[in-house]
C-alpha cells in the first residue's frame, strides 16, 4: 500500500472506486511519453576512460618498461628486439587467446597447456614414425582437431556436471599429462619430421643487423596475426561471441534468454583445445624439439597476461587487443630483463608486481 | 487434454483472447502450488495479478514464459493449444518476461540486451551465424525510444552496469518491444522505483496497450494497481479467487480475497514508550548524502524516517549500521559516545540493522535458516575450543522461528525457500539473537504481501515493549503512520521537519513529502 501513488484512495478505502481515479488515470495516461532519464553521474576522466578501456593500463606498463630497458641498453631499440618479441610470443598469444575466450565466458580453463603438450608431443611421434614426410599444414590441421577434441571433453564435463571449469580443467590437466607420460613417452627428441622443423625456418622478413646477426621475423608470427583476428571476428561478430559475453555475464539470465549453454560451453572449450593445439604443434617447430615436460606449468604466465590485458576474473569481460597487449608486457618482462642484467629470477617478481598493480587499480576502480 | 479437439477450433483473429490458461495444475515435492487454474487473457488489455507469497502467482508466471512445463491442463496460445511450452517457443509466440531482476546482462551494451534476445528468437537460437549490427541498431532505437529512453549511439553502448536502476528498468522493457511481444509479463516492476519513475512506467503501459500488447501485471502495491486500470485476478492458494476490472472492487474486498481475512487500516502503535533517551545523534554528517542530522531515539520506541529517494534516508540508514559511515558528528548510546564506523561497530553496540535489500545485503540464500539467524552472535556460542555449540544454535534458531512465526518444515531449510516476509522475519530475528538496544529496520515490507506486513507490523510492536528502541525507514506512509511515534521527513540529506504520527493524515504527510520547501 504505497500512498505515494494515489492519496485520494486511501480516503475511500471502504469505499467503491469512484470516477477521481478514471480521471487520474487518463491524466496519467496522456502523460508525454518522454523519459528524464537522470543522467547517472558519470565521473570523467582518466578514471572513467580506464573502466571503459583498461587495456590503457597495459599499454603504459608497457611503454615504461620499454623506456626504463631502452634507457640502460639503448640496443633495446632496434627491430631485432620486437622479432625476438613476437616470435617468442607466438604460442603464448594462442594460449592467451583460448583463455581469453574462456574468461570472457565466465569459466576458466588450466589445462590447455597438457592439451598442448600432448597433441604436439603425439603427432610429432606419430608422423615421424609413420609418415616423416607428411605436409606441415595436415600436421597443423591434425594437431588443431587434437585439440578440439580433448578441449570439448572439458566443454562437455563442465556443461554436463555444472561443476566449477576450473575444477574439471585441474582435472584434464593431469588426466592429459598423465596419459602423455604413461601412453607416449617421457623422452625429449630433437629429429623432429622435415617439415616441421622447415617451417620453423621460414622467414617471413629478414635483415641484417649492425653487427651482422640475421635478424629473423618467422613465419609463424602469421598464426598470431590469424589467431587474434578470428578470435576477434568470433567475439565480436558472431551471436556465438555474444553468446560467449552473455553466459559470462550471468549463466542463469542467459539461460532464461535463450541462448544454448551446452553450444557455448562446448564452443568455448573447443576453440581454447584448438588454438592450444596449434599453439603445441608450433611450438615444436619453432624449438625444434619436442619434449613432453614442456608448457605444462606456463598456464598461470598465461592467465595473468589476459588479466594483465584488461580481462575480469570473473568473467564477461575482455578484448583481443588487451589481452595481445598483455601477452606483450609479460613477454617483454620474461625476455628483455636479460638484457639489462636482471637475473631472470626477478621476472617474477616483476610480473607479480605488475598483476597486484592493475589488480588494486581496476578494484579502485570499480569501488569508486 | 484433449488437442485433437481444439485443433478444429478456426483461428478467428480478433474475438479469440491471445493467451489462454486451461484448468493448470503444478505440484512440487509436497506443496500443490496450482490447482486447475483457467484465465484468459485478451489482446491489449492490463492484467494485475493479485495474491500473498506463496498463493503460485510465480509458479503461473513461469508456466506461461515457458520456464517450467505445467503438470496437467494446457497454454492456448492465439488457438493452439502447447501441452507445455520452452522458453524459446514462448519468446517465438510473443511472451516476454520483465523479471524482478530484470535479466539484463550487465557486462553487455545497452543495444545488445534490448536487441540480441529478439535475433535469437527469430532464429530458432542457432549461434553459429553472424549478425548485422546496423539492423541490431536500429531494432533497440526503435524499442528504446518507444519507452521514452535515447536511441542514440551513445546511449546503445552505454554498459547496463553503469545505468541506475529505474533506466534499466526501462530498458528491460525496451527489450521486450524490440522482441514484438504481444504479452508482456511484468513481476514486481516498481519496488524500487521513485514516484516520477511510476508514472513514467505507467505511461509506457498505457502506451504498450494501445498497441495492442497484453501486460500481465504482478505487483503488492494496490494504489498502484487502481491508478494503472485494467482488470485484476487474485489467487490464493493455487486457486483463481476472482478475475474482473479493478474498478469494482475496493482495497479492503481485495485484501479479503488475497488473504481470506479482514485487514484493517487501525493504528498499530499504542501505550507510549519510555522516557530513557537510547541513542542521541548529533551533527551527524556524510558529504553529499546528508548533514547536520540530529535526532533522539527512546527505549522502547518507533521513530519513522521518510523523504524522497535522494533525501538521504538511505544514507542515513547505512551510515546508522556503520555500512557506509558518517564522516563527522557524534552518537551516544545511553549516554555514552560510540563510534559507528564498521558494521561489527554496530553489531557491538548490539545496534541491529535490517537492510532494504534483504537478498544481496542481508542473507544468505543458499544457507539454512539456522545459520542465517545466529550469524550475529555467533561469537557467543562459541565453546572455549572455539566450536559452534551446535545444541544452542538449534534451540535458537527453533526459539526464533516459533517467536517470529516463521512458516517452515523447519530450520535447516535453506532462506531461499520461504517467502519473502518469512525472510525477512529471519533477518529481523538474526538481530533479536543478540538482544538489541536499537533496530534499524530499512524498508522491512519491501515486496511483502499484505498478510506478512500484518505479522511483522505486530513483531515490531512487541519489540518496541521490550524496550528496543525502532528506527523504521521506509516510504510507505500507511505503514509510518500505523506504526510510529514519532516521524522524521528528510529533504535534500537534512531532517526538514518531525511530525507525531498520532496526529497526523495521510495526505497532509504525502503533501509534506512532495513540498519543495526544505
Amino acid at each position: 500500500m504505497n500512498s505515494r501513488i494515489q492519496p485520494r484512495i486511501d480516503s475511500s478505502i471502504d469505499s467503491p472506486i469512484d470516477s477521481s481515479v478514471d480521471s487520474s488515470i487518463k491524466q496519467t495516461m496522456s502523460t508525454p511519453n518522454v523519459v528524464e532519464i537522470a543522467p547517472s553521474p558519470e565521473p570523467r576522466g582518466l578514471r572513467m576512460r580506464l573502466a571503459r578501456n583498461p587495456e590503457w593500463f597495459t599499454v603504459a606498463l608497457i611503454v615504461v618498461t620499454c623506456l626504463i630497458v631502452g634507457a640502460i641498453n639503448p640496443r633495446f631499440f632496434q627491430f631485432a628486439t620486437l622479432f625476438d618479441l613476437l616470435h617468442s610470443a607466438t604460442t603464448m598469444s594462442l594460449f592467451a587467446l583460448g583463455t581469453l575466450v574462456v574468461l570472457a565466458s565466465g569459466g576458466i580453463d588450466v589445462s590447455f597447456t597438457a592439451i598442448a603438450a600432448l597433441t604436439m608431443y603425439g603427432i610429432t611421434k606419430a608422423v615421424f614414425a609413420w609418415w616423416p614426410d607428411a605436409p606441415f599444414a595436415l600436421i597443423l590441421i591434425t594437431g588443431a582437431l587434437g585439440g578440439v577434441v580433448l578441449g570439448v571433453v572439458n566443454g562437455l564435463l563442465v556443461h554436463r556436471l555444472k561443476a566449477p571449469s576450473l575444477i574439471v580443467t585441474i582435472g584434464t590437466q593431469y588426466l592429459y599429462r598423465g596419459l602423455l607420460l604413461t601412453f607416449i613417452g617421457t623422452t625429449f627428441f630433437m629429429n623432429i619430421p622435415h617439415s616441421m622443423d622447415h617451417f620453423g625456418r621460414i622467414p617471413l622478413f629478414f635483415y641484417h643487423t649492425a653487427d651482422g646477426l640475421r635478424a629473423v621475423l618467422p613465419a609463424s608470427v602469421l598464426a598470431l596475426v590469424a589467431a587474434a583476428l578470428v578470435t576477434w571476428w568470433l567475439l565480436n561478430r558472431t551471436m556465438m561471441g555474444r553468446g560467449v559475453y552473455a553466459m559470462g555475464g550471468s549463466l542463469a539470465i542467459a539461460e532464461r534468454l535463450g541462448y544454448n549453454l551446452r553450444a557455448i560451453h562446448l564452443f568455448v572449450f573447443g576453440y581454447t583445445g584448438m588454438l592450444a593445439g596449434i599453439a603445441g604443434i608450433l611450438h615444436v617447430s619453432n624449438n625444434r624439439l619436442a619434449n613432453p615436460f614442456d608448457l605444462v606449468g606456463s598456464e598461470l604466465d598465461v592467465i595473468a597476461a589476459v588479466i594483465l590485458g584488461g580481462a575480469r576474473i570473473t568473467g564477461g569481460t575482455g578484448t583481443v587487443v588487451g589481452t595481445l597487449l598483455g601477452v606483450v608486457l609479460v613477454t617483454l618482462i620474461k625476455s628483455v630483463l636479460i638484457l639489462v642484467g636482471v637475473p631472470s629470477t626477478w621476472q617474477k617478481v616483476i610480473i607479480g608486481a605488475f598483476i597486484l598493480l592493475a589488480g588494486t587499480l581496476f578494484a579502485l576502480q570499480r569501488k569508486s | 487434454m484433449n488437442q485433437e479437439d481444439v485443433s478444429f477450433a478456426p483461428p478467428s483473429q480478433s474475438s479469440q483472447p491471445f493467451l489462454e490458461v486451461v484448468g493448470v495444475h503444478k505440484r512440487f515435492t509436497g506443496v500443490h502450488a496450482l490447482r486447475g487454474v483457467s484465465l484468459a487473457f485478451e489482446r491489449g488489455q492490463i492484467y494485475h495479478l493479485l495474491g500473498e507469497n506463496g498463493c503460485g502467482k510465480s509458479t503461473l508466471i513461469k508456466i506461461i514464459s515457458g520456464a517450467q512445463p505445467p503438470d496437467e491442463g494446457q497454454l492456448v496460445i492465439e488457438g493452439v493449444p502447447h501441452a507445455r511450452l520452452s522458453a524459446l517457443e514462448a519468446l517465438a509466440a510473443g511472451i516476454e518476461t520483465v523479471y524482478q531482476d530484470l535479466s539484463l546482462l550487465p557486462n553487455m551494451s545497452v543495444a545488445e540486451n534490448v536487441a540480441l534476445t529478439s535475433e535469437l528468437a527469430t532464429h530458432e537460437g542457432r549461434l553459429a551465424r553472424t549478425f548485422d549490427r546496423r539492423v541490431l541498431a536500429a531494432t533497440a532505437a526503435r524499442a528504446l525510444e518507444a519507452v521514452g529512453l535515447p536511441g542514440n549511439a551513445d546511449f546503445q553502448a552505454t554498459l547496463i552496469e553503469q545505468l541506475p536502476l529505474a533506466t534499466r528498468q526501462l530498458v528491460a522493457i525496451a527489450r521486450a518491444i524490440a522482441s514484438e511481444a504481444k504479452f508482456v509479463i511484468m513481476d514486481e516492476p516498481t519496488t524500487s522505483l521513485t514516484q516520477k519513475e511510476v508514472d513514467n512506467l505507467i505511461a509506457v503501459l498505457a502506451n504498450l496497450r494501445a498497441q495492442g500488447v497484453t501486460v500481465l501485471f504482478v505487483s503488492h502495491k494496490l494504489d498502484e494497481c487502481y491508478a494503472i486500470g485494467g482488470e485484476v485476478i487474485v489467487l490464493r492458494d493455487g486457486q483463481k479467487m476472482a478475475q474482473g476490472p479493478i474498478a469494482q472492487f475496493t482495497k479492503a474486498q481485495i485484501s479479503e480475497l488475497m488473504t481470506g481475512r479482514h485487514l484493517s487500516n487501525e493504528r498499530y502503535r499504542e501505550g507510549a514508550h519510555a522516557e530513557d533517551v537510547v541513542l542521541d545523534v548529533r551533527n551527524f554528517t556524510r558529504a553529499g548524502q546528508f548533514s547536520d542530522v540530529a535526532f533522539k531515539l527512546h527505549g522502547g520506541e518507533i521513530l519513522g524516517v521518510t523523504g524522497l529517494l535522494d533525501s538521504g534516508r538511505n544514507e542515513l540508514a547505512r551510515a546508522l549500521a556503520g555500512v557506509a559511515p558518517a564522516l563527522s558528528g557524534e552518537v551516544l548510546l545511553d549516554g555514552k559516545r560510540i563510534a559507528l564506523r564498521t558494521p561489527s561497530d554496530a553489531k557491538r553496540h548490539r545496534i541491529g540493522y535490517v537492510p532494504e535489500d534483504r537478498l544481496n545485503e542481508g542473507l544468505f540464500l543458499d544457507k539454512p535458516i539456522r545459520d542465517n539467524v545466529i550469524t550475529a552472535m555467533i561469537s557467543s556460542l562459541r565453546d572455549r575450543f572455539g566450536q559452534i555449540d551446535r545444541t544452542r544454535a538449534e534451540a535458537l534458531a527453533v526459539q526464533t522461528v516459533k517467536d517470529l512465526q516463521i512458516a517452515t518444515p523447519g530450520v535447516d531449510k535453506p532462506v531461499q525457500s520461504l517467502s519473502g516476509g518469512n525472510q525477512q522475519r529471519v533477518l529481523i530475528g538474526r538481530w533479536l539473537a543478540i538482544d538489541p538496544r536499537v533496530l534499524i529496520l530499512h524498508g522491512p515490507t519491501v515486496g511483502v504481501d499484505v498478510g506478512s506486513k500484518d505479522i511483522i507490523y505486530r513483531i515490531m510492536q512487541r519489540l518496541s515493549q521490550r524496550g528496543i528502541g525502532i528506527i523504521l525507514i521506509s516510504d510507505d506512509l500507511p505503514e509510518l503512520l500505523q506504526n510510529c511515534d514519532r516521524i522524521l521527513m528528510m529533504k535534500k540529506g537534512r531532517v526538514a521537519a518531525e511530525y507525531r504520527a498520532d496526529a497526523l493524515s495521510e495526505a497532509d504527510l504525502y503533501h509534506a513529502l512532495l513540498s519543495e520547501a526544505a
